[in-house]
């Protein structure tokens, strides 16, 4: 119990110092968007209204805090939605980013271990160097060039899927063809991630006595290495969830912007081109909230499975 | 009978080396060491030379460094030179253009027929062929390839190897000038983040206890903010330009290379040689760099080197973000943002810097797990 407040103090304080450091932003920016003569009198007006921008600055910084903690109160859009509620963009545009983040991950996940397995089961043949080959190709290449390439080759060479996302798309299944590109060029680096560690876990647990037990009391080697492999190397999987779903977070911000599809990424980039600087700052703190909350399942999750992770805890 | 070893009789003494008879029933081969001792870096070394993949790896890496140095300054052009006449040319390559590769040609659609032969429109020679001809509303018209740089005035020598940009910058000098830029920003972030990582960690790692746990907090705390979220944030607010994108990369890059180094400093703190150099008086500054550091170099360089790639590639996510560095300074991801934007129309702006970075990145994977592999204790003398 101590470990999982500690945990959980600990994220708090993270986010805590991002929504420091995009206060600063907002407030310390040189071209401040208080003063931009771009921005219409009557927003400028519900900005200083809302930001108390007549006190002190750590007035300005308790109530922005408190502003965020008590109604999810992020400020309004000055540029791209002038004067709507930012929390309220962000609501709306959550769909399609969650369909393409959720689906690139639970494909890649049964996906990449699939492929460790094979890699590691047919090791040094020419499957496994096969697999290891698309493993570097995969990790090496950012997803956003793949992106360019899918988008090029599939769309515009072999019209197969439409160029962009289709809004317009009345039926689940047009809507999920348009899609399926994006969330190909996110999928392949998970995919290739899992594939090379899984493949390096399960080599190494492949050599140990405890497989030879296993063998010797009359397992086939693929039952030895599934049942008992697979499970020892699951652990050290498990900390890699963090960075593959971080990553797809990441290269979801690009690529939604790519393929145009009206999820938060697009709107990350649209905000950070038009300098619309709360609408960019409340996403940020969003994503830093997910991530963080991922971080935090998954370190709780690993103590679960194995309770020697569990430092502070007590006896 | 016990025997006195410096009160030994006379006659012993005195035995000629004829009275001894060697044990050794084979002659000793060789009485000296005729090989150079083989030491930890020698022998990674050697095992990263035997590697090929490595060594292919670290050729591609090199040649993309020199063709940074050199190219940009044999173009004959310069980075910023825009000429609005000639913008997105394709590329065109001296003698591959006579074989129908790479040569400038463009096809326009839906051109008239009769507006073919009209100098004006089509200067003389710019008309590769006629690839299709139809009809239009009764109106002749044809699909032509044209030389677009006959087509749009350029000098008959005038050649761009991989083509103009939407300003008309000569793109091949763009590109190497720009993978110059893309490669110091990794290397600058690469080492600063080496730097503090060590400092951090080895300090960490050596006093232990509260410093430790504090400073140990204050690395976590700091690493669950996203990088990518960090990075903006700094980028927005530092402006866009190579030091602030430096900068956003080494605000919580250092943490991975911080926990090693105070991993390594917890086992080898207490090994009986760093506790004699203790006993002997020496001070906690050379210990932790002279005595106990350099059992760090190897894991050390593999992880820079991992970083490395990294380091390319959140450069040009940033530079996807808006948040490259300041125009009309080339990087990769600047290049390869801007070509996106005309993917369908003009795609070679985005082929040859997608090409070089996926190459850039795969190779410098490549050397890195060969490293690794090569400087991994236990695999020591194998091949």
């Amino acid at each position: 119990m101590k470990y999982v407040l500690q945990r959980i103090g600990a994220m708090l304080l993270t986010l805590f110092m991002v929504m420091s450091l995009s206060f600063m932003v907002i407030r310390l920016m040189p071209m401040s968007l208080f003063e931009n003569p771009e921005v219409p009198k009557e927003i400028q007006e519900k900005l200083e209204d809302k930001f108390h921008l007549n006190d002190p600055l750590p007035v300005q910084y308790f109530y922005f805090m408190e502003g965020i903690v008590t109604g999810l109160d992020f400020g309004i859009s000055v540029k791209l939605r002038p004067g709507l509620d930012v929390w309220g963009i962000i609501v709306s545009r959550l769909p399609p980013t969650m369909l393409i983040n959720f689906i690139s991950l639970f494909i890649s996940i049964p996906l990449g271990l699939i492929f460790g397995i094979i890699a590691a089961l047919k090791r040094n043949t020419w499957i496994d160097s096969t697999i290891s080959v698309f493993v570097i190709l995969f990790i090496s290449v950012p997803s956003f060039v793949f992106a360019s390439l899918l988008q090029y080759v599939l769309t515009f060479v072999f019209p197969i899927f439409p160029t962009l996302y289709d809004s317009t798309a009345t039926t689940l299944g047009a809507m999920m063809w348009s899609l399926t590109l994006p969330i190909i060029a996110l999928s392949l680096s998970p995919i290739a991630t899992l594939t090379r560690y899984l493949r390096g876990e399960l080599i190494e647990n492949i050599s140990s006595d405890y497989i030879l037990l296993a063998r010797t009391k009359g397992l086939s080697r693929p039952q030895a290495i599934v049942r008992h492999a697979f499970r020892n190397s699951m652990m050290p999987i498990t900390s890699t969830l963090v960075s593959l779903i971080t990553g797809i977070m990441g290269g979801s911000l690009v690529v939604e912007s790519m393929f145009a599809i009206p999820g938060t990424g697009g709107m990350l980039v649209k905000s950070i081109f038009a300098g619309d600087h709360f609408l960019t700052v409340a996403i940020l703190i969003f994503y830093s909230a997910i991530s963080l909350v991922t971080i935090l399942v998954v370190d709780l999750s690993y103590s679960l499975i194995d309770p020697r992770v569990r430092v502070g805890g007590g006896k | 009978m016990m025997i006195d070893r410096n009160n030994l009789p006379e006659e012993l003494l005195n035995l000629p080396d004829s009275a001894f008879e060697s044990l050794h029933q084979e002659d000793i081969k060789d009485e000296k060491f005729q090989t150079k001792p083989v030491g930890f870096f020698k022998d990674a070394m050697i095992r990263l030379s035997h590697s090929k993949v490595s060594m292919l790896s670290v050729a591609l890496i090199v040649l993309i460094i020199l063709l940074a140095i050199i190219v940009p300054n044999i173009t004959g052009y310069t980075y910023v030179e825009q000429n609005i006449e000639l913008k997105n040319l394709p590329p065109k390559i001296p003698v591959l253009c006579d074989l129908g590769i790479a040569d400038g040609g463009r096809v326009l659609e839906k051109r008239k027929v009769e507006a073919l032969s009209d100098t004006s429109r089509y200067p003389e020679g710019c008309i590769i062929e006629i690839v299709k001809e139809y009809e239009l509303k009764g109106v002749p018209m044809c699909d032509v390839k044209v030389d677009a740089y006959v087509y749009q005035g350029a000098p008959d020598d005038q050649y761009h190897w991989f083509g103009t940009d939407y300003l008309g910058r000569d793109l091949m000098t763009r590109l190497f000038q720009g993978t110059r830029i893309s490669l110091l920003i990794a290397f600058f972030s690469v080492i600063t983040n080496c730097i503090i990582g060590v400092v951090y960690g080895a300090i960490a790692g050596y006093y232990g206890g509260k410093v430790d746990l504090i400073m140990t907090h204050v690395a976590e705390i700091l690493d669950g903010m996203p990088y990518t979220v960090v990075a903006i944030l700094f980028m927005i607010l530092f402006g866009a330009g190579m030091l602030s994108i430096v900068l956003a990369l080494t605000i919580t890059g250092w943490i991975g290379t911080s926990r090693m180094i105070r991993a390594q400093f917890y086992r080898y703190k207490g090994r009986e040689y760093v506790l004699a150099a203790r006993t002997l008086g020496v001070p906690d500054a050379t210990l932790i760099f002279r005595h106990i550091l350099p059992n760090c170099v190897g894991p050390l360089i593999t992880r820079t080197m991992i970083a490395i790639p990294g380091a390319i590639f959140s450069e040009s996510f940033l530079a996807f973000l808006g948040l490259g560095i300041k125009a009309p300074n080339p990087s990769i991801g600047v290049l390869l943002s801007n070509g996106q934007d005309v993917l369908l129309q003009y795609p070679y702006q985005v082929l040859f810097p997608a090409i070089l970075i996926s190459v850039l990145m795969i190779a410098f994977n490549l050397f890195s797990n060969g490293l690794r592999d090569a400087l991994d204790p236990t695999k020591r003398g194998e091949e």
